[in-house]
């Protein structure tokens, strides 16, 4: 019983996702009310219909009592939650009980954010947003909603099995040496011949990164790229993995078909030599299990001649039915995704920039993801600076203070050339200016009237319809299908493209059946045991840098893990997503430190920070959040760069960093024994994360 | 009180909503407000609420099959309740934890219909009875047998008695009438003493640990005394609004106490403390009886309470009274008046009758029958006779190792002061030994029974339906007073018989409603002394039995006036000691809380305190498996720890606590649990 709804203002419905239970749950109650005979109506109409009242009401209550809803919640514990973002308001509902209010939110934060990567500044506009995602054309809105449950989907299925996405910071394989090798050869190999080379179509990679499953090989960016964002990041991995899912559950099915002896092997951290692994039988099962689970995308996206064709199987193609994966796939793999992501220069920070996101599937499991800048992309940023003055204006104006407004001639004169020139500028290149153009020719026919007068309350709706304007501009620019300059869509040439892909697989093909391996037995708790007797398991978070370390915890019938199977470790696993969850509800209201005994078990959950030498910083009041402020996370919106922005002030010139620990005890081990713990933890865990990542 | 400032913004929007008077697309949503709280927001504002709350609200329990519990707002939050057609509402800032303000309203609407029965039927019949009134006035007549009318001030009250069992039970109030009661009962449930009772929405008990506890044994003594009347079910006492002692379940004390806040306040404007206008009755106005409804769990509760009913019962009609009488009026000799030998005075066909069907099953019939060939234990065994506790072994003593009720008497001299002892001796002389009982005048208590008689059997009158209007309307107390009706006799050939009896032998009546539980009527007897009020709940018919409200009266008089005194000196105590730390204590069962936590708007440790209290109590409403939890801020960290039967928040106070954040098991606050252990000893809780 779950359900995710944006309607505008108006009631339509700009996109749903419900599982199949709410969508019979739906068509129950309106079949009922529907008279015999009767052809039931489009599901997208009911839940039109039966959802109105609520978004109606909303509305109302936003207008009248400058108060909206934020949650509902009934006496059967269903839950409502719900979120105006500008004119868009976004509905979860949970019936089942497995997500909270607090899920719902993120759940909607992520939508958002998702939205945002793909439809970058157009998000600003909602009269376009609103068109963008409900397009006229019936059959394009039913591939633009499939894409989008389908991304829902796999954000849902990750927080609901990684580690990762639980705690929202990104996870690094560690094996410090493979690491690095692969960095520099990103480097210095990969990257700088495609950048060298004349197919790459005027695009320029900036990051380029390789994935296992859902872990960070390696990554690495270019000299004069801005940081990529976690945020950012883990959002772009959820759209690799909505592209080549990881399934864990069929990958532990997989290895039953061949011989698997060795099952108990797996059960430690694997060898690190790669040499071992190709000698092994339990290697080779294990991938080609890992083979046919993912060879559908394979079959839809490869076509590069990659050695992975010698897995096509028969068998393959009756489950690429069942394995609800993209059912939209892009018309042609090698077309990049065009994703919007946050720039920071030393000019400024420019949100949703346009890129364009290669992932090239190494093997299954194994994703090289490139990201580059595309042409033109100056003019994205140019036009964020004007939406920007025309935004601030328009507040200024709004509150009525017409004087600061005219305060500001001298940057409104500034404004006012270089749009005029950006226009002409634009109008060059191909790009459709004149409703623009109109538009700010009235603009400036109010505004400049009888020497600046007319900044007031007036022309506050003109402001809006600049802002309207530069997103349509900035929507042709960079969302039409075939891009800019007519000539084909806008791309690193195929061939190029591939040629990046073989490189990368020589260079890893001796590793791949251990990185997969890796990548589910990344850490293990094993090691820990004798050192820390009594946990059960910890996660170690680094938020200044957004990475975690945790032993994995792959729960599946099949595999055994540490915390052995079956009933037992799906109690273990819920305990640990419950504590991630009241450790985020008391740092909301201001709680760097928590410990519960709850039933055997004993949590603990510190945040701390520390300079960049190691040295404790003293802890300070953290602010306290209302009930319905964003999540506390990295994905949707990164709660902890604001945390450290505001721990900063008093830091200044020093660079500050934030940890996290949570730990899981036995709870008969005394409470002493677990702080120790604890600390120790925090003093050998902190090596690790030393890695450089770039 | 004190605190209504703070409460008034606590609360800020209540409201019951009809949603069956809003059917039609031209219907106003203001046909459907019943209520609404504060009562001057302006009508477009209240239809705005109702109307978008009902609403959405609808919409919602449609799509999820389930009455929605509670809407959240930015900035506020409402916990609601559907029921049929009718949706309560109440409105508290987002502070308060959502278990507190759900409870709250569930504690709201059950002491409506603990006073009011039936939420139905009151609003219902409303608007009936305009019609019949208008008719009776148009036809200036009225007395049908079934349909009995008063006029008083403009408003009319009126009883039916509609013979088909399907409407047994009505009373009528004009909605102005009820909107007060809802507004007193929000009132009284703002009036808690501190932010810490708010968010355990706890009763609010006198302060154990600075008057002697012996008192707190002598009022437990008082109401196992009253007990022994068999029409007594339970009872409480209460001093200034807060319980001293009490018999009844926390939530059924809580109903109990608003009538009793209510009076205490009347009292305290109208500085007419314990009026004595008596005006002929016997017993003087502090008593009153009030109408009260019990739904089916809190009947049970009481009738299972290990009270010995059966022996009580039995004593009454089938032991040999010859042995019983005199041992008893011997043991009695303390508080009360011998009551069970009363009987053959009283016309009392059907007094076994209501008995035996309230406590068919005893769970101590076993024990009964020992009891009552130990008579000595069969009247005196405090709660839990099976089980004593060590608290109560004093009482046995002093009862079971004094022979007479002199030296007995000499033990209660030590408790009250002597300061009424000669009352009350002159009481247990007069009362209990000179047969007063059944032979007494056949006069009830209030006044207005000639009307009573005059109007027709079937009507019951309470006189002092409301005690806040009652007190109201004291210069006029003959007539000033609001009734209501019980009509409940199904046994109408019994009419004509001593009026009295009348309603002596009306089984108390289920007052069958569709949507909500049955309520079974019962009857609030209080009485007042100063700042004291034995409220007990009893059977319908005690108030007409004279007889038995004289004895509870006399018998109890004596022992509360000194328990008054006694509690009006030690209550001045003020504040106790504090320490360096704060904390709070939350016993679960008897929903009460102890703490050093004063009522005042603390400093920031005390709000922090308050904060970090609120979070993990609604923390551990929710995850059952939580034991203890320690958390921190940079200025403050709170231990908790529950049991089944209790949570507890401590709070060390002191300097800012230096730390880093990071894991050091030297960290202050880490010793925070062996700390709450010893500081909390000496406030008698036990942590160990």
């Amino acid at each position: 019983m779950k359900c995710l709804l944006i309607a505008s203002e108006s009631a339509e419905v700009l996109f749903y996702w419900t599982d199949p239970e709410f969508e019979q749950n739906i068509q129950e109650q309106y079949g009922a009310s529907q008279e015999e005979g009767e052809k039931p109506p489009a599901f997208e109409d009911c839940i039109n219909t039966l959802f109105a009242p609520i978004i109606i009401s909303c509305s109302t209550m936003v207008d009248r009592l400058g108060d909206g809803y934020t949650s509902f919640s009934t006496e059967n514990n269903h839950s409502y939650v719900l979120h105006q973002f500008e004119e868009c308001l976004y509905i979860a509902v949970n019936g089942d009980g497995e997500e909270g209010e607090e899920d719902l939110r993120r759940k909607i934060y992520v939508m958002k954010k998702m939205i945002e990567v793909l439809f970058g500044v157009v998000t600003l506009s909602s009269p376009l947003l609103r068109k963008e995602l409900r397009p006229q054309d019936t059959e394009q809105r039913t591939r633009l909603w499939k894409h989008l449950q389908s991304l829902l989907e796999t954000y849902s299925r990750l927080k609901e099995q990684d580690q990762s996405f639980l705690v929202e910071a990104v996870e690094r394989l560690i094996h410090p040496t493979l690491c690095e090798q692969c960095i520099e050869f990103l480097e210095r190999s990969l990257v700088q011949q495609i950048n060298s080379s004349v197919e790459r179509a005027g695009e320029e990679v900036l990051h380029a990164f390789i994935l296992v499953h859902t872990k960070l090989l390696a990554f690495y960016s270019s000299r004069n790229a801005s940081t990529l964002t976690s945020s950012d990041l883990l959002a772009l991995i959820i759209m690799v993995q909505n592209m080549y899912p990881s399934n864990i559950d069929l990958e532990d099915c997989a290895p039953e078909d061949v011989e698997n002896t060795s099952a108990p092997d797996i059960f430690y951290t694997p060898e690190p030599s790669p040499t071992n692994r190709d000698s092994g039988t339990d290697g080779d099962s294990v991938s080609s299990g890992r083979y046919e689970e993912s060879r559908p995308e394979e079959g839809s996206h490869g076509g590069r001649g990659t050695p992975i064709f010698q897995f096509v199987d028969p068998d393959i193609q009756m489950a690429e039915d069942s394995l609800q994966t993209l059912e939209c796939p892009p018309h042609d793999p090698s077309t990049p995704s065009r994703v919007f992501l946050e720039v920071m220069l030393k000019e400024g920070c420019y949100p949703m920039m346009p890129h364009s996101m290669y992932c090239l599937p190494l093997w299954p499991g194994i994703t090289l993801v490139l990201l580059t800048k595309i042409p033109k992309s100056n003019l994205a940023m140019s036009i964020y600076v004007f939406l920007e003055a025309f935004a601030k204006l328009e507040k200024r104006l709004s509150e009525g203070l017409e004087g600061s407004a005219a305060r500001g001639q001298t940057s409104i004169q500034d404004l006012r050339n270089k749009l005029d020139k950006f226009i002409r500028a634009v109008g060059t290149v191909d790009i459709q200016t004149s409703a623009l153009q109109s538009v700010w020719t009235e603009f400036k026919s109010r505004a400049f009237i009888r020497g600046g007068h007319g900044f007031n309350r007036g022309l506050v709706p003109w402001c809006r319809g600049m802002k309207t304007q530069l997103c349509g501009v900035y929507r042709q620019c960079f969302m039409a299908e075939n891009g800019v300059g007519g000539g084909g869509p806008q791309r690193l040439s195929p061939s190029l493209q591939d040629r990046a892909l073989i490189m990368v697989q020589e260079k890893l093909i001796d590793w791949k059946d251990f990185l997969l391996v890796k990548s589910r037995r990344n850490i293990t708790m094993v090691s820990y045991l004798e050192e820390f007797p009594g946990l059960i398991h910890f996660i170690y978070i680094d938020r200044t840098a957004g990475q975690m370390i945790a032993p994995s915890l792959n729960i599946t019938d099949r595999a055994t893990s540490e915390l052995g199977k079956g009933p037992l470790a799906h109690f273990i696993k819920g305990k640990i997503w419950g504590l991630v969850n009241t450790s985020r509800l008391y740092l909301q209201k201001g709680y760097s430190t928590v410990t519960l005994r709850d039933g055997d078990y004993f949590f603990c959950y510190f945040l701390w920070f520390e300079n960049e030498t190691g040295y404790k910083l003293e802890v300070k009041e953290l602010p306290i959040l209302p009930d319905d402020s964003a999540p506390i996370g990295m994905l949707a919106m990164d709660y902890y760069r604001k945390l450290l922005r505001y721990y900063s002030k008093n830091h200044q010139g020093e660079v500050v960093k934030c940890y996290e620990l949570l730990t899981v005890h036995l709870g008969v081990i005394p409470v002493e024994y677990i702080l120790q713990h604890c600390s120790q933890l925090a003093r050998k865990l902190w090596e690790p994360s030393r890695i450089p990542l770039l | 009180m004190a605190d209504n400032t703070v409460a008034d913004s606590r609360y800020n929007y209540f409201f019951l909503y009809d949603g069956s008077k809003v059917k039609g697309e031209g219907d106003p949503t203001r046909a459907g407000i019943c209520y609404f709280y504060p009562e001057e927001t302006p009508l477009d504002k209240q239809e705005l609420l109702c109307g978008q709350l009902a609403g959405v609200s609808r919409c919602v329990s449609e799509l999820s099959s389930s009455p929605v519990r509670l809407l959240r707002l930015r900035r506020s939050k409402f916990a609601i309740r559907m029921k049929g057609d009718f949706l309560w509402a109440l409105g508290c800032s987002v502070d308060i934890p959502d278990v507190s303000i759900c409870n709250l309203l569930d504690q709201l609407i059950n002491l409506f219909s603990f006073y009011n029965g039936p939420i139905r039927k009151s609003y219902q019949v409303h608007s009936l009875l305009i019609y019949i009134y208008i008719r009776c006035v148009q036809l200036h007549v009225m007395l049908s047998p079934h349909f009995s009318l008063m006029f008083f001030n403009r408003r009319f009250f009126l009883s039916i008695n509609i013979p088909p069992s399907d409407l047994p039970c009505i009373q009528i109030y004009s909605q102005e009438d009820l909107a007060v009661r809802w507004a007193r009962y929000l009132s009284h449930l703002q009036e808690g003493t501190t932010e810490l009772h708010h968010i355990f929405s706890c009763l609010s008990t006198i302060d154990s640990t600075h008057i002697d506890p012996l008192l707190l044994l002598k009022a437990a003594l008082i109401l196992q005394a009253c007990q022994r009347c068999p029409l007594v079910l339970a009872g409480c006492i209460l001093f200034r609004g807060r319980v001293v002692s009490t018999q009844m379940s926390p939530d059924l004390t809580v109903k109990v106490m608003v009538h009793e806040t209510e009076t205490y306040n009347q009292d305290q404007r109208t500085n007419g403390l314990s009026s004595s206008s008596s005006s002929g009755s016997s017993l003087p106005s502090p008593v009153t009886f009030t109408t009260v409804f019990l739904t089916d769990p809190e009947l049970h509760y009481l009738h299972s309470a290990p009270v010995d009913r059966t022996t009580r019962s039995q004593s009454t009609q089938s032991t040999p009274k010859e042995v019983n009488r005199p041992r008893k009026s011997r043991l009695l000799s303390r508080t009360l008046s011998d009551t069970p030998p009363s009987d053959p005075p009283e016309p009392d066909p059907a007094r076994p009758a209501p008995l035996s069907l309230h406590c068919p099953s005893t769970p101590g019939s076993s024990t009964s029958d020992d009891l009552l060939f130990s008579p000595s234990l069969s009247f005196h065994t405090p709660p839990g006779p099976l089980s004593p506790s060590p608290s109560t072994v004093s009482p046995q003593i002093s009862y079971h190792s004094l022979p007479n009720g002199k030296s007995s008497h000499e033990v209660e001299e030590g408790v009250t002061g002597g300061l009424h002892d000669q009352s009350l001796d002159s009481l247990e002389g007069g009362d209990s030994e000179s047969g007063l009982i059944g032979v007494g005048p056949v006069q009830s208590c209030d006044i207005p029974h000639d009307l009573n008689r005059h109007n027709g059997d079937s009507m019951a009158l309470d006189g002092e339906k409301a005690g806040a209007l009652g007190f109201r309307g004291q210069n006029s107390p003959g007539c000033g007073r609001r009734r209501t009706g019980i009509v409940a006799d199904e046994k109408e050939g019994h009419r004509g018989k001593v009026q009295l009896a009348d309603t002596g032998d009306v089984p108390p009546a289920p007052c069958e409603n569709s949507s909500g539980p049955p309520l079974t009527t019962m009857t609030l007897y209080q009485h007042r002394v100063r700042g004291l009020v034995l409220a007990l709940l009893v059977e319908p018919h005690f108030h007409n039995d004279t007889a038995a409200v004289e004895e509870v009266y006399h018998s109890s008089l004596a022992s509360l006036n000194g328990l008054e005194a006694h509690l009006r000196t030690t209550a001045r105590g003020g504040a106790g000691p504090q320490g360096p730390y704060t904390f709070a204590h939350y016993d679960c069962i008897q929903n009460t809380l102890t703490t050093n936590l004063s009522g005042r708007p603390g400093g920031a440790q005390e709000r922090s305190f308050v904060r970090a209290t609120s979070l993990l109590h609604s923390h551990f409403s929710h995850t059952e498996a939580l034991q203890e939890a320690i958390v921190r801020n940079a200025g403050a960290a709170v231990y908790a720890t529950r049991s089944v039967a209790q949570e507890t928040y401590f709070l060390q106070q002191g300097g800012a606590l230096r730390n880093s954040g990071i894991p050091n098991h030297q960290d202050s606050a880490f010793s925070l649990p062996s700390k709450a252990r010893h500081r909390l000893l000496k406030h008698g809780v036990n942590l160990l």
